[in-house]
């Protein structure tokens, strides 16, 4: 088991009459145990820069889905600019915790809570020629003989840009890479954006998740305050 | 001006193959400025004995100048020794993560008025996982707080 610390020390001799000398080490451990984390996403830095102001978008530093919720994670953010009023706006899911300004950084723990990934599944039946296809996510699935077991483990092995698939014999198993609302399934059996050329095959939507995603409440988004180039640095600790 | 500082260091021989000793101190300023922080509501050191959620700093005015893009710092610290004992740390209702005994946070408060109407307008809420009590340390170095007239 690994041994990780964070120490902090807040000092002043001027805010106040007495003097202000604190300082207090963490060993960060597993939820609930003195069992050390063994962990992280090692220190990150990376610079945002947008084409105009109004360019600017939130960045997602650490999606709530791909980490396990309620654990014991810490995060470590730093705002490594030098002009003193340039800051990133640090948000949790759509909570903005604050501001850090040139050279400021920040330490805290966070749940990791996800929101809903979209699912649905693809039953390849009917009668299918080779050289059919199926079409979703930009991504073009060629019948290579006329088995609905054989097009649908071809349609699984797909690499998506926003789906992970599942097969078993002829159903594929979407589901969503990351948790939000998008509506790409909008009931049980409607999806948006699939194109079968099949004179008398089928890829029939079901199994869609009821209400279709939630965003996650937790994902860890920053916001730079000017688009001209701002640089950040970030570590996740986590179990 | 007042001069105050926050240092952080990360270490670990073996959490990773490499060496962590990560380090960084900062002198806290005044929202877009190069002048020190003036304004603190002191140390509180609390013995929390409900799983009720908690407003840690529960005066400030909505609308006042708090609210106003100011820089303010919090500091939270779980003094429980048991390694079972939580507290789950909120931002206007919002969990943002569980401190367990001996951990601590340094964050940054924007005080933002809640888009939510709720009028939680961005408090720090607690709540201990036991109540059987808890020790529980917190602070603010920050600029443009106003209390409320009295009634």
């Amino acid at each position: 088991m690994a041994t990780t610390t964070a120490t902090i020390t807040l000092s002043s001799s001027d805010l106040l009459s007495d003097e202000l000398a604190l300082s207090t080490t963490a060993t960060l451990t597993t939820a609930g145990t003195s069992t050390g984390v063994t962990q992280a996403s090692g220190l990150s830095r990376k610079t945002l820069t947008y084409g105009s102001a109004a360019a600017i978008v939130h960045t997602a530093l650490y999606r709530a889905g791909d980490y396990t919720a309620d654990k014991a994670n810490k995060v470590y953010i730093k705002n490594t600019s030098t002009a003193a009023t340039e800051y990133f706006t640090i948000k949790v899911g759509d909570e903005a915790l604050g501001r850090l300004y040139a050279g400021d950084w920040t330490f805290f723990p966070w749940s990791a809570t996800s929101g809903t990934k979209e699912t649905f599944a693809v039953t390849i039946a009917g009668t299918w020629a080779a050289g059919e296809t199926w079409e979703f996510d930009g991504i073009t699935t060629t019948a290579a003989n006329t088995t609905a077991a054989d097009i649908a483990a071809q349609v699984s092995a797909q690499v998506y840009p926003n789906w992970t698939t599942t097969v078993s014999s002829a159903v594929v198993t979407f589901v969503a890479r990351y948790a939000a609302s998008d509506g790409v399934i909008t009931s049980n059996t409607a999806i948006t954006g699939d194109t079968l050329t099949s004179s008398s095959g089928t890829a029939a939507i079901s199994g869609g998740t009821a209400g279709a995603g939630s965003s996650s409440t937790s994902d860890i988004t920053i916001i730079p305050s000017v688009h001209t180039g701002m640089t950040y640095e970030a570590m996740l600790i986590h179990e | 001006m007042a001069t105050t500082t926050a240092s952080i260091t990360l270490a670990s021989s073996d959490l990773l193959t490499d060496e962590l000793s990560l380090s960084a101190t900062k002198t806290l300023h005044k929202a877009g400025s190069t002048v020190g922080l003036d304004q603190t509501t002191g140390m509180t050191k609390a013995y929390l004995t409900a799983t009720t959620q908690v407003d840690i700093f529960p005066t400030l005015i909505e609308g006042s100048l708090a609210f106003a893009g100011k820089s303010s710092w919090v500091y939270i610290s779980n003094e429980s020794e048991d390694e079972t004992e939580y507290v789950i740390v909120k931002v206007s209702g919002n969990v943002i993560g569980k401190l367990y005994a001996g951990d601590f946070l340094w964050m940054p408060w924007s005080m933002a008025e809640d888009a939510d109407s709720d009028n939680k307008h961005a408090d720090i809420q607690l709540t201990p996982s036991v109540a059987t009590g808890m020790w529980l340390q917190w602070c603010m170095v920050n600029e443009g707080t106003e209390y409320p007239t009295s009634v």
